[in-house]
């Protein structure tokens, strides 16, 4: 029984050889396209979220503060990372360092008049996540011994907008192009099935049950789905290995998702969802068929 | 076997294809529905193999109410029910063996079942020869007779016969209607419409006659198209 069934879906997609490929081809198209704008959000959003990372939180504390205990509080909230206490001669080192003065020049100016370091001692928080930033600094500013918190709020701000207009019209492109695709492989197994409406005609007055009528479609769909996924998931690495190539020589500042489990992970994804679009495709064109009858 | 009460058919546009069927036909029976085109032999057998269902009345195929039988249960209803067309309806690509066993792959029948039933379905229309062909190779007579072996392939109750020699010479119709009226004599109900004189009066059988959707005459005893 089952082995009709593929031999009835094979004979299926071999006889109507034009329209299988014009199915299995449009499958590859859309997967592409999909794939390309997976790839292409989940990278703008990984590096809008590493750039976002690097965002710090300053906390600068009054001089009499209690640092260790303000850093227990700050680390009592879940949503932050890590925390570093920079003293303010740190602060200073690092000033003069980002400045290009030299240190030895401000220890002599101690030496000839009393001088004192106008910059405080200070805390730098990292969070989990940079969508936190803005609340983690409002609550750290309320705390005792804060003198005044400071991140870089324009561009941190910035990024996390980006990242996430991203993310929702990834989404929102990823769902038109689904549809589009399901729609697509639903009219071309409805075309199928226009050239077999002799044979299921006899199917149905000889007592075949509609699901066993609808099978070798629904097969017919999954095979499209297949075909498609795994053209498109090559295409796609392909495609990928080489722009992550160029970019690592030329544009090495941007960091790409790379590596083999990721990119095999995203491979299988591709052929899982040309599987499930194919069988949802034929599904829907059939039902609409068979109803039709 | 197949029994009608008060059955009318109305089309979706209005027309109305059969009023007031009253018809009842015992097991292993032979009849002929005559009647000009249009007069509403085709509906009336689409009736009994649930292509429709009736407007008013009810069609009980061996006790069981078509009207109320689930869509799911309509593949059983067909398996126990055999139709052959004018048109054959055969599969250009496949040979005589293959359109046979066709019947019976789509009811999940088993390797072994195929290569016991084809050949007595084969046998029974006496194209044991030609199992090799294709549909294209056959005469119209062959061919009627490759349609009525996968009518039959799967032993239904009832065998409906639409018109089964309107692509046939006489001689060759008159063979198809012997074979049809042998195969009721081993206990298959049998329904043959039909506007072909030739064979209805040849055969003497059962006559049902419609005019206009209504049973204008139904001779049980063997008339004749026109007469009793």
């Amino acid at each position: 029984m089952l082995e009709f069934l593929l031999q009835q879906a094979w004979q299926a997609i071999r006889r109507n050889g034009l329209v299988s490929l014009a199915a299995s081809t449009n499958m590859t198209v859309a997967l592409t396209i999909l794939g390309a704008f997976f790839l292409a959000t989940i990278n703008l959003h990984h590096m809008a979220e590493i750039e976002a990372r690097k965002a710090i939180i300053t906390v600068d504390l009054l001089d009499d503060a209690d640092a260790g205990k303000v850093e227990t509080q700050l680390l009592a909230d879940q949503r932050v990372d890590q925390t570093q206490f920079v003293p303010k001669e740190q602060a200073l080192k690092d000033t003069c360092a980002r400045f290009g003065f030299s240190i030895e020049l401000l220890k002599g100016l101690e030496e000839e008049s009393p001088y004192e370091n106008p910059l405080p001692n200070a805390i730098a928080i990292r969070v989990k996540d940079p969508q936190d930033i803005p609340a983690v600094a409002t609550a750290a500013g309320k705390l005792d011994g804060v003198k005044k918190v400071r991140y870089r709020k324009q561009i941190t701000d910035k990024l996390l907008t980006l990242a996430h207009g991203i993310k929702v019209s990834g989404l929102v492109m990823a769902a038109v192009m689904g549809l589009a695709t399901l729609l697509l492989v639903s009219t071309t197994i409805r075309l199928t099935i226009y050239a077999r409406r002799r044979e299921i005609r006899i199917m149905q007055l000889v007592g075949a049950t509609n699901w066993f009528i609808r099978l070798p479609f629904i097969l017919e769909g999954a095979f499209h789905g297949v075909v498609g996924g795994v053209l498109a998931s090559i295409l796609l690495l392909a495609s990928y290995t080489y722009v992550q190539g160029y970019v690592g020589e030329n544009l090495a500042f941007i960091g790409l998702v790379f590596g083999a489990r990721p990119l095999v992970l995203f491979g299988v994804a591709t052929v899982a969802c040309g599987t499930v679009f194919g069988v949802a495709g034929s599904w829907v064109g059939v039902r609409g068929y068979l109803r039709a009858v | 076997m197949i029994d009608m009460q008060g059955v009318g058919v109305v089309y979706p546009d209005g027309t109305r294809a059969l009023a007031g069927i009253d018809l009842h036909i015992d097991r292993g029976e032979f009849a002929f529905i005559v009647g000009a085109s249009g007069s509403g032999k085709t509906t009336l057998l689409q009736l009994i193999y649930r292509e429709l269902v009736p407007t008013e009345g009810r069609v009980l195929i061996a006790g069981q109410d078509v009207a109320s039988l689930p869509r799911s249960r309509v593949p059983q209803l067909r398996r126990k029910v055999g139709v052959v067309f004018q048109d054959f309806r055969l599969l250009p690509d496949k040979n005589v063996w293959e359109n046979i066993a066709f019947a019976l792959d789509v009811v999940g029948a088993s390797r072994k079942e195929k290569y016991r039933k084809v050949p007595l379905s084969l046998e029974l229309v006496g194209l044991i020869d030609k199992e090799q062909s294709l549909p294209h190779e056959l005469s119209g007579g062959e061919q009627q007779r490759v349609c009525i072996a996968r009518a039959l392939v799967n032993s239904p109750a009832i065998l409906l016969a639409d018109e089964p020699t309107g692509n046939l010479d006489p001689d060759i119709s008159w063979e198809i209607v012997q074979l049809l009226s042998s195969i009721s004599e081993r206990g298959t109900t049998v329904a043959v419409a039909t506007h072909d004189r030739y064979i209805v009066d040849g055969l003497r059988k059962r006559v049902v006659s419609l005019v206009g959707g209504t049973m204008v005459r139904d001779d049980r005893e063997g008339g004749g198209y026109d007469e009793p």
